[in-house]
């Protein structure tokens, strides 16, 4: 599903060239559930974005779904990504002007789906993470858990093939980081969809398939 | 979609009220001023648009040339009409207008003055002024016939139904009305109550069929096809042909399209007129707008920290550039919508007050779709202006930095939102400074020493019985202590009604052509009118007789003529003589913006069509007033007792100058309003972004001023650059809208300083108050929350 090989992103600073990601080759393919790891700073969330085409190489190539992205053009890109990927953040990233159905509701709007059919996904994504009761309620009316609940769920609502999660439980408790745990292993078990999760906990990351080390933009193989 | 995001922009506007009563107060009141003005414009363009003619009438204009000075005017001979008939086969028909007349209507007991022409049959067809009773063809036949208005013929008979009742007019003669016209629409030129026919003119015997007469107006239908080229090329050789005293002079046909907005003419050519002031007042209801436009735009991209994360989340959600862009355009066209409904509000308050300003009946035309059209056009154009910035700017941002928290101000926002601060107050700046010289040559004019006495001055005009009657009712004035002086005129002393250059002296050089101011008085002219004599003796009949044939010079005319010892000297009017008995300093009889003309004042031979009288200071002048009303009752009891006060009517020469000095001042006052709403919101915001700093710089010791000052001075180095844009261009207009001026103030550095020190105060004023809330909190506070 996705392809990276020779990815490398930097950024300049006072003339010498500091590597973000440095020759990262990597494949995963549909319906795996892998999980980066790394110390503060090794270019985890970077590459991150990078697969989630919210940001650029400077170099290498990007093939999603037999698809060049490193070819395409910005608006192919938004194409592309807007079909196939959901996101979830640590901060979970609600519109605080929104309820929760509101939220939930939004990427629905720029899929051009009809009002009835939004309705009716809205309304099975509520009753999936049972949180019907609190549609109405808005992200700051709310704990930590279950914004993030409501984050997964907005990230759901469009079917990704691909979910990408940026530290997930980042801020949550431990009980509630579980949950949201168990929660990706059943999606990635019953629905097959595909995640990459970024995390700093052991035990999270052993969620995944496969665990892949990030230091200083490099990928670290187990010897 | 939409409704999504209508909702959004409810809770953003009610979740950030400051910020959106200011944006949505600003856009209102630049939207209202804008309708204001664009009402005021379209009842300027659609003056005369109404005649379903329009297209095919023309106004016959002199041309002639006057001490080496081409003029155009459009007062023709009466016997003009007859000829062009004759020599332009393009014409399909000819009608003149005389000057507007007041008469007296009486029916029975009731007395109405009212105001309106003597006209050609011909006018109803030319012109389309619906007759709701009567033939238009037909109702300017009858020589005993009158057409009235329905208003008139409702005052006169308390009802509508007025067709072929008699009316007594002027006390002298019964006409029968022969047509009932609808009220002219306000934007014409002709405002009749009522159209009496040419034949009545004469019956009266004053039609002429003299050349050298310009006394009426002669109008010109073309026939559906003719070329108005090749009528013209006729018309210019008409006078000569006619008229063998004056072979140099050429009249032309002027559309009826540019009469009301072209009609300045100098040295023979349009010079623009009323079409400068539709411009001006465009500009500047453009710039109130585009002010108000700008505030929203330097508000909105101020918090746009606070909805950048929004715009990220809306990214990873899958929204395209287009769609946030649509989102931002509709939230700022909803709010302009909002403010559009305030602004029709407004118009609607404010209206009357600006009608009496503009001296207009101008109303919105809410029947109208066009109307409504042009109101939703111009809020969508307002909120896509308004937001167009803002959206663009938002939507760029890349959803990868809002969200990681890395995006914070960004320096190069700051240029823009600086040059959109400057580009306000230098607009500010210029008005503010256009309205200080205005007023400033207003005062100067209004102080200049007029040379006669206006205290206690004033004046009638003669109807009915006063002319028979005047010695008796001067008498009598003097008599019962009402009076001081009285004197007989040609004209108020405000007004100039004739001038001519057809005055003659001994050794007058003959291609001298110089043009006198022509006026005449019975007696004691200097008494009642306070004037200076420097030479000589006022006018006294009773003691000298011979005064009826006494002429007073002012010192201009004096100087033209260079007598050494003008007393006795004899100067011909046309076929008339005079001894010249005086002469006086000059006052102003014309316009207080031009210098005194040469003039000269006739004797009692002349004629008079006003009475003045000097009030005696020793009685109340109401007491005095009561008197002259009864005495002009007694001598001329068929009409109303009518009177003016001298100064009064002085000071309506500065109406049109008074008119654009108020007018000005309003949108000096309006901009800087709406400007410093947006300061006042820009500044509010700046200084809480600026909060923790502010905390540390408290807590190592800053003074409250030394910290006001530091979140002033960014905002005053603004306003110091829009001086150095907005003072030059100001300058330039005032400079140029003075030499239209001859007799015209400076101006002066001082202005400039007085502007600037204004300007400034009221910026310090603004930002001062953020500034000084922000350095008096105390610090503990806004660091804790960091």
């Amino acid at each position: 599903m996705i392809k990276l090989e020779h990815i490398s992103k930097w950024v300049t600073n006072g003339g010498a060239r500091v590597f973000l990601l440095k020759d990262v080759n990597l494949q995963i393919a549909e319906g795996e559930f892998v999980s980066i790891m790394g110390p503060s700073g090794s270019g985890k969330s970077t590459l991150l974005n990078v697969i989630g085409m919210l940001d650029d190489a400077n170099e290498g190539k990007y093939e999603f779904l037999h698809e060049q992205v490193h070819l395409m053009k910005e608006k192919q890109r938004s194409q592309l990504y807007k079909q196939y990927i959901g996101f979830v953040f640590q901060a979970y990233h609600l519109i605080d002007e929104l309820t929760v159905y509101e939220n939930i509701e939004t990427p629905l709007l720029y899929h051009d789906t009809k009002s009835a059919e939004r309705k009716a996904l809205v309304g099975d994504m509520l009753d999936r993470f049972q949180i019907v009761g609190k549609k109405d309620l808005f992200p700051s009316q709310l704990s930590g858990g279950q914004q993030q609940l409501v984050g997964i769920a907005r990230a759901l609502i469009s079917k990704p093939k691909l979910l990408l999660a940026d530290e997930p439980t980042g801020n949550l408790n431990s009980k509630q980081g579980e949950e949201i745990m168990e929660l990706f292993k059943k999606l990635n078990e019953e629905d097959g969809v595909t995640i990459v999760q970024v995390t700093h906990s052991e035990k999270n990351a052993a969620y995944g398939h496969r665990i892949i080390n990030l230091l200083d933009g490099r990928i670290e193989h187990p010897h | 979609m939409l409704f999504n995001y209508l909702k959004i922009g409810c809770r953003n506007l009610l979740k950030n009220k400051g910020f959106s009563a200011i944006n949505i107060t600003g856009l209102a009141i630049g939207m209202a001023s804008a309708i204001l003005i664009f009402l005021w414009i379209y009842d300027e363009v659609t003056y005369e648009q109404f005649h379903e003619k329009k297209d095919r009438i023309y106004e016959a204009w002199n041309l002639a040339s006057f001490s080496g000075e081409l003029h155009a005017w459009n007062t023709t001979p009466k016997v003009l009409a007859a000829a062009i008939q004759k020599d332009l086969p393009e014409v399909e028909t000819t009608t003149r207008a005389a000057w507007p007349q007041r008469i007296q209507f009486a029916v029975g007991e009731k007395k109405i003055n009212a105001s309106g022409q003597t006209v050609d049959s011909t006018f109803l067809q030319v012109f389309s002024f619906p007759l709701l009773k009567g033939d238009p063809v037909t109702a300017l036949m009858d020589p005993l016939g009158v057409v009235v208005t329905e208003d008139l013929g409702r005052s006169l008979f308390g009802s509508t139904d007025v067709l072929g009742k008699t009316v007594r007019i002027d006390n002298r003669k019964e006409k029968k009305i022969t047509g009932v016209a609808a009220t002219p629409p306000a934007n014409s030129r002709f405002q009749f109550e009522y159209l009496l026919p040419w034949a009545d003119l004469r019956t009266d015997g004053d039609d002429d069929a003299y050349w050298g007469n310009n006394s009426v107006r002669n109008y010109v239908l073309l026939k559906a096809n003719a070329s108005p080229a090749s009528a013209n090329a006729k018309m210019k050789v008409l006078k000569p042909r006619y008229d063998k005293e004056d072979p140099n002079w050429q009249m032309f046909l002027y559309p009826m399209s540019r009469w009301r907005l072209y009609s300045s003419f100098e040295s023979g050519k349009e010079t623009g007129g009323i079409i400068v002031y539709v411009r001006i007042f465009a500009t500047i209801a453009i710039l109130i707008l585009l002010i108000a436009c700008i505030n929203f735009m330097n508000l909105s991209t101020a918090r746009s920290e606070k909805r950048a994360k929004e715009v990220g989340i809306r990214k990873v959600a899958g929204a395209l550039r287009g769609h946030l862009v649509g989102q931002f355009l509709g939230e700022s066209v909803m709010i302009a919508f909002i403010a559009g409904l305030l602004a029709v509000l407004i118009v609607v308050l404010s209206l009357p007050g600006f009608n009496r300003l503009a001296e207009k009946t101008m109303r919105l035309p809410f029947g109208e779709p066009a109307f409504w059209l042009l109101l939703l056009g111009t809020i969508v154009l307002t909120g896509v202006v308004a937001g167009s910035y803002p959206a663009f700017y938002l939507s760029s941002f890349r959803p990868v930095s809002v969200l990681k928290g890395t995006f914070r101000k960004i320096n190069a926002l700051i240029t823009p939102r600086k040059l959109l601060v400057i580009t306000q107050f230098s607009v500010a700046i210029m008005l503010i400074l256009s309205t200080i010289v205005i007023r400033k040559q207003l005062q100067y004019a209004q102080e200049r020493q007029t040379g006669y006495d206006k205290a206690g001055l004033t004046y009638m005009f003669m109807t009915g019985d006063m002319d028979k009657n005047y010695l008796l009712i001067r008498q009598e004035l003097l008599q019962s202590g009402a009076a001081a002086s009285v004197t007989k005129t040609s004209s108020p002393l405000t007004q100039n009604w004739s001038d001519t250059w057809g005055i003659f002296w001994d050794g007058k050089s003959p291609d001298d052509k110089t043009d006198f101011d022509r006026f005449s008085a019975d007696e004691n002219l200097a008494v009642t009118a306070g004037l200076t004599m420097v030479m000589g003796r006022d006018f006294d009949l009773s003691k000298y007789p011979t005064d009826s044939t006494a002429m007073l010079l002012n010192e201009s005319a004096l100087k033209t003529m260079g007598f050494k010892d003008p007393l006795g000297r004899i100067v011909k009017d046309g076929d008339m003589e005079f001894h010249i008995v005086g002469v006086f300093k000059d006052f102003i009889l014309g316009s207080p913006y031009y210098p005194t003309k040469p003039m000269v004042v006739e004797g009692a031979k002349r004629w008079f069509n006003v009475i003045h009288v000097k009030l005696n200071n020793k009685n109340s002048v109401a007491a005095s007033l009561k008197k002259m009303e009864a005495i002009c009752k007694k001598y001329n009891p068929q009409f109303p007792f009518e009177y003016h006060f001298t100064d009064e009517e002085y000071d309506k020469k500065f109406a049109n100058e008074q008119r654009i000095a108020t007018l000005s001042a309003y949108f000096a006052a309006l901009t800087i309003f709406i400007s410093c709403l947006g300061l006042f919101g820009l500044a509010a915001y700046m200084t809480a972004t600026r909060v923790k700093e502010i905390g540390v710089r408290k807590v190592l010791g800053a003074s409250v001023s030394s910290i006001t000052s530091l979140l002033t001075k960014d905002f005053l180095k603004l306003i110091g650059i829009s001086f150095l844009i907005g003072a030059p261009i100001a300058w330039y207009c005032m400079h140029h809208w003075l030499q239209s001026y001859p007799y015209r103030t400076a101006i002066e550095w001082w202005l400039f300083a007085l502007t600037g020190l204004l300007t400034a105060a009221i910026a310090i004023a603004t930002v001062g108050y953020n500034a000084i809330k922000a350095a008096l909190a105390n610090p503990v506070k806004s660091l804790r929350s960091e």
